[in-house]
């Protein structure tokens, strides 16, 4: 190891540093040097970072998480989406934006994550089943399947599917039972959403771009 | 149902990593309230997974995941609109030379080589495990904490042999 290697990896983590490098800076006086430097820098910043804990955070938070009711935040947000859903029944539907299409997104921006991290993923076996019970097929053309799972929304039970696809990544929402009479979008967050009228139900699409739901549509319709 | 030692196991968790994660929260997004606010749907949400956790050894990064996804999740819901640099915090008596200087060169780094130099000092992480934690290459982290460290010697004017130009080093 040479000085400027020393020093490289010295700048990623000085604390934890493999023999070789330890080694050299106890050979090396210049980087002896610098490596006493970098620990007194790093306690700095340690300190800095050091803020105290407000008193009795600690207690309140678990006893608010122990003791919270059991519905979730996913839960509160089916049941929102599926006021939503019945607003846009309602009468709400003249905006451009539709509200379904606009749930879509938000599922995406705020719940998503969580749902991959909390949700047992299902099976391909499941998720062909309910691409049937919609009226689709989902050829390999649309990508690689990330993610297969089911999650509320708009009051009732979606397959949540996140494709890797060539304009990027997708997500689709099989709604299988729940037929829309006419394509539903929305755009919001730098996101896009379509809902398409399928023979057994609808599939939401939500991706970055206007272009990826449409080649996704074409591929789903040509499938 | 709770699972048998589910509590217990909670509370270990809780005790062990509270304080960094509280601080990591208030790190990212400079403000007490909002980092209370995020340190506790996070704990309400570990509390809510705990039973699905499968790997008590990625209990840590787990914990600063979901710290790191709902500070996303609330920077998305509500404008940052202020911070707290320089209120002053009850018990909280700093340095006021240079420990203002570091808070200040800290808050001016950018939000990726921030991110993962709190991970690294707070969570005492590897460049992987901080990979992991945001979704980054280990190549990238690296190059992120390089600059991290390169920003604040420069900004506080951190003596030169830090920075390589007191001596030359050797290359070969």
């Amino acid at each position: 190891m040479n000085c400027l290697e020393f020093r490289r990896a010295a700048m990623v983590d000085p604390r934890r540093l493999d023999t070789e490098a330890l080694g050299h800076a106890e050979g090396c006086p210049a980087c002896g040097v610098f490596l006493a430097e970098a620990l007194e820098f790093e306690a700095q910043i340690r300190n800095s970072l050091d803020i105290p804990v407000p008193h009795g955070l600690q207690e309140r938070v678990v006893r608010n998480a122990v003791d919270a009711p059991r519905i979730s935040r996913r839960q509160a947000l089916a049941a929102g989406l599926a006021l939503v859903a019945a607003a846009g029944g309602a009468g709400l539907l003249w905006r451009r934006d539709d509200p379904l299409a606009l749930a879509g997104i938000d599922f995406v921006v705020f719940e998503e994550a969580q749902a991959i991290l909390d949700a047992k993923p299902a099976d391909a076996a499941s998720l062909q089943r309910a691409a049937y019970q919609t009226g689709i097929v989902l050829p390999a053309q649309l990508g690689e399947i990330r993610y297969v799972g089911t999650c509320p929304f708009a009051g009732g039970t979606a397959h949540h599917v996140v494709l890797k696809t060539t304009f990027g990544k997708a997500t689709l929402l099989l709604l299988p039972g729940r037929p829309f009479g006419t394509r539903l979008i929305a755009s919001a967050r730098g996101l896009h959403a379509a809902i398409t009228p399928a023979s057994g139900g609808s599939v939401a699409i939500i991706a970055d771009s206007s272009r990826s739901i449409s080649r996704i549509e074409t591929v789903l319709k040509s499938g | 149902m709770r699972v048998p030692g589910r509590r217990a196991g909670f509370d270990r968790a809780v005790e062990s990593y509270f304080g960094a994660l509280y601080r990591y929260a208030y790190w990212l997004c400079r403000n007490r309230w909002q980092a209370e606010d995020i340190v506790q749907e996070s704990l309400l949400r570990a509390w809510r997974a705990w039973p699905a956790l499968r790997e008590e050894r990625a209990l840590k990064s787990w914990l600063f995941t979901i710290v790191h996804r709902e500070h996303l999740r609330a920077a998305t819901r509500v404008p940052h609109t202020h911070s707290d640099a320089g209120a002053e915090e009850a018990g909280y008596d700093p340095d006021p030379g240079g420990a203002l200087d570091m808070e200040q060169a800290l808050q001016e780094l950018a939000d990726d080589s921030r991110e993962a130099l709190l991970l690294q000092v707070l969570g005492g992480f590897t460049c992987a495990e901080i990979a992991q934690v945001l979704g980054a290459s280990e190549g990238a982290v690296m190059t992120r904490l390089t600059r991290a460290r390169q920003a604040l010697r420069r900004q506080l004017g951190a003596a030169g042999g830090a920075t390589g130009t007191a001596r030359e080093p050797r290359t070969a």
